[in-house]
């Protein structure tokens, strides 16, 4: 166990080593194949893990810091939880290597993109695995920094720069609640271990449980794109088609949730964490949903899904359902890197050109992406019996099944959510696989490979749905790998009563989707049209995010700026340099004056000196007297 | 001791004060300046012999013998300076040397 965990992170780390120091040096094939082997290396590792799991269990690899009563070992710790994730992001990642390797083609910086993507995994996984939580904190930090340096991958364009540090400073904001939390725990316990911590949680006041969950909580909003910290993923959609991929499916935003699961033990005992995280959820599904509904760009409609499908795994975390949250977890990461992968085929194949407004007609030119991207795209509405339906619908009961107002409010905005989701899922798929076809598609080879893997992506988001089949249906498997976690124990509900909720959500999820076909699939043409006119208000308004990105530049950016206008004019430039400038002439101009005394007379120097003793006898003869 | 020692300081004192006023005054001839301070130093010879004489210690006068020795190279290196500077700007006026202004 303990060889397959290390290997589990050495490969990435030595895959990216190897890429950033000697990449530009090796052959082109070399590295991509070096970074491809890398990271299924790691897959294989966490499959060989898998199959010699009996309990959860912890690996001191090394000893990292130890002074005084701080000891931060370098350990590991598999449990269902981390090796569910591990598994999936070996696999997921494994194939966006590959989907990378031709999608990237023609670019010229291959080295520097596959080091940053090795690492990036390399992150994610002692993220997962860290038993201790600076160690956590370390691949955190990580992930951050990689997904800055992707986003920005193509600097040169100031807009992708821009995105960069949009994403990395706007995550920043919830690193340091984490931070906080860390050093908190600290002060508190002792101890930084993970899972001595989640056994100590009783010890303390609720109080101090509840400002500790709400200090994870903002740690979760900035990396998992919650409200009000969402402002950065859709953006983040600069990078290259393959780095988003990454970024939503397995690497990056679904860290957030992943953490609050890790800690759910300590955080769980409060009701007001909870409450805070399924209502953060809550909002950030809604909005996700209804932003998604009017975007223009593909990559941006899939952003925003992105924010919502995360938010129902909130809301299934503040359910205290963490089995259904990963479910969600596991199903989403492969729809959505699916439906990422599927857009970049379409988007190359369409001479980059993003708008789905002036795609369309693709089903016949590209069958293969059109038949995976319906699947991703059928997982993501929930449309019975797909992956996304059993892991959406697992939330929802969880939701239910808390029975308090709170909570079935929450329902009701999360089957709201759920019927917007499967509308602008298939107005996307409509605008750009339906109708008639406008522009004459790429084909090369490189497209033909990229397509074929979407094929596994595809099979696993319709199929994902046994890793966790519904009671009726026979045991879950999820549910017997987490049931002995906290949290993870499954929900005994009727079978009637399950089969109705499953009913209520598919029946929702089909209107959605009958929804969609009535104003894309038929009046395709006409609604072309319409958004060649301005937009109407509420367009604009659900187009620009709510205007959040508006209303954050009016209430922090422009004081920002303005505040260090006034720092850098007024203070640096007027009070400090001035100050120093206004010195160093007085000086000079009063050096200069006192100058013209040496004239280089003796009699004007024999005179002063004169001066001077007579000044000291008089001194002292007054001394005397 | 017949003479006391302040008589003697206060002789110094005037020496010194004329010699000063020679040096300050007569900036015009480099060569009274010089005398000028020949005077000075006299007056501080005047005051070393006097404490000698006072005490009954001979340091005073050793001092007084090394001031001699010490005043008479002083003035046969600055009157060779004198010829020499009267040679390049055919004055000794001090107020003429004076390039190496500040």
């Amino acid at each position: 166990m303990n060889t397959y965990l290390s290997l589990m992170l050495l490969f990435p780390l030595l895959g990216g080593l190897i890429s950033a120091l000697v990449g530009r040096k090796l052959p082109r094939r070399l590295v991509e194949g070096t970074a491809c082997a890398a990271v299924w290396g790691s897959f294989a590792c966490a499959l060989l893990a898998a199959s010699v799991y009996r309990a959860p269990e912890t690996v001191t690899l090394a000893s990292w810091f130890t002074s005084f009563d701080l000891l931060i070992p370098i350990s590991l710790y598999l449990d269902p939880l981390s090796l569910s994730l591990a598994v999936m992001i070996g696999f997921v990642c494994g194939l966006i290597h590959i989907y990378a390797v031709f999608y990237m083609a023609g670019e010229e910086d291959y080295a520097r993109f596959f080091a940053l993507l090795n690492i990036f995994v390399f992150a994610m996984l002692t993220l997962i695995l860290a038993e201790s939580l600076p160690l956590l904190y370390l691949g955190w930090e990580g992930v951050g920094f990689c997904s800055y340096l992707l986003i920005g991958f193509w600097y040169t364009d100031r807009n992708n720069a821009d995105a960069g540090r949009k994403a990395f400073i706007t995550t920043r904001i919830g690193d340091t609640a984490l931070v906080i939390a860390i050093a908190w725990l600290f002060q508190l316990f002792g101890t930084l271990s993970i899972t001595q911590l989640n056994g100590m949680g009783f010890l303390m006041p609720g109080s101090v449980i509840t400002g500790l969950g709400l200090l994870f909580l903002v740690a979760a909003m900035g990396k998992s794109a919650q409200v009000p910290l969402m402002v950065w993923l859709p953006d983040a959609m600069a990078g290259p088609t393959p780095v988003s991929a990454m970024i939503h499916a397995a690497t990056m935003v679904t860290a957030g949730v992943y953490l609050l699961s890790r800690m759910f033990p300590l955080i769980g005992g409060s009701t007001t964490v909870m409450a805070a995280i399924a209502v953060t959820g809550g909002v950030t599904a809604f909005y996700g949903a209804t932003c998604a509904l009017a975007q223009r760009d593909l990559k941006r409609v899939l952003a925003f899904s992105t924010i919502s499908q995360i938010g129902y795994m909130m809301l299934g975390v503040g359910a205290g359902a963490i089995t259904a949250a990963t479910f969600h977890l596991l199903v989403h990461a492969f729809f959505k890197a699916l439906l990422f992968l599927g857009a970049g085929c379409v988007i190359t194949a369409m001479h980059h050109e993003q708008d789905i407004f002036k795609m369309g007609g693709l089903r016949r030119t590209l069958p293969l992406t059109f038949w995976c991207y319906l699947a991703g795209a059928a997982c993501l509405a929930g449309l019975p019996l797909t992956g996304g339906f059993f892991s959406k619908d697992s939330i929802l009961m969880a939701l239910w099944h808390q029975g308090t107002p709170l909570f079935i409010g929450l329902y009701l905005l999360a089957l709201l959510t759920a019927l917007i989701t499967a509308y602008y899922s298939f107005r996307m798929v409509y605008l750009v696989f339906g109708g008639s076809n406008g522009h004459a598609p790429v084909r090369n080879k490189e497209l033909s490979v990229m397509q074929l893997v979407l094929v596994p992506l595809a099979i696993l988001g319709l199929f994902g749905g046994v890793l966790n089949l519904p009671a009726y249906l026979g045991e879950g498997y999820l549910n017997g790998l987490f049931a002995g976690l906290a949290g993870g124990a499954a929900i005994h509900v009727s079978h009637l009563e399950e089969i109705v909720l499953q009913v209520v959500a598919g029946t929702l999820a089909l209107a959605g989707l009958l929804a969609a076909h009535l104003r894309y699939g038929r009046g395709r043409d006409q609604r072309l049209e319409e958004a060649k006119s301005p937009d109407s208000p509420l367009t604009s308004f659900l187009m620009q995010g709510w205007y959040f990105d508006r209303l954050y530049h009016m209430l922090l950016i422009r004081p920002y700026q303005t505040l260090s206008g006034i720092l850098w004019q007024k203070v640096d430039e007027g009070m400090i340099d001035d100050t120093l400038d206004r010195l160093a002439s007085g000086l000079g101009s009063s050096g200069n004056w006192l100058g013209r005394w040496s004239t280089g007379r003796v009699s004007i120097y024999i005179l002063s000196f004169a001066a001077g003793g007579a000044m000291v006898l008089g001194y002292l003869a007054w001394l005397a007297l | 001791m017949s003479v006391p020692l302040y008589h003697v300081l206060i002789l110094a004192s005037i020496l010194f004060a004329m010699g000063l006023a020679c040096v300050v005054a007569w900036r015009a001839n480099v060569i009274m300046m010089l005398i000028g301070i020949e005077i000075m130093l006299n007056a501080v010879m005047l005051v070393f012999v006097g404490g000698s004489a006072q005490w009954g210690i001979a340091d005073g006068q050793i001092f007084a013998l090394m001031i001699m020795a010490l005043t008479s190279a002083e003035v046969s290196l600055a009157l060779a300076m004198v010829v020499y500077l009267h040679r390049r700007k055919k004055s000794v006026n001090t107020d003429d040397f004076d390039s190496m202004r500040g």
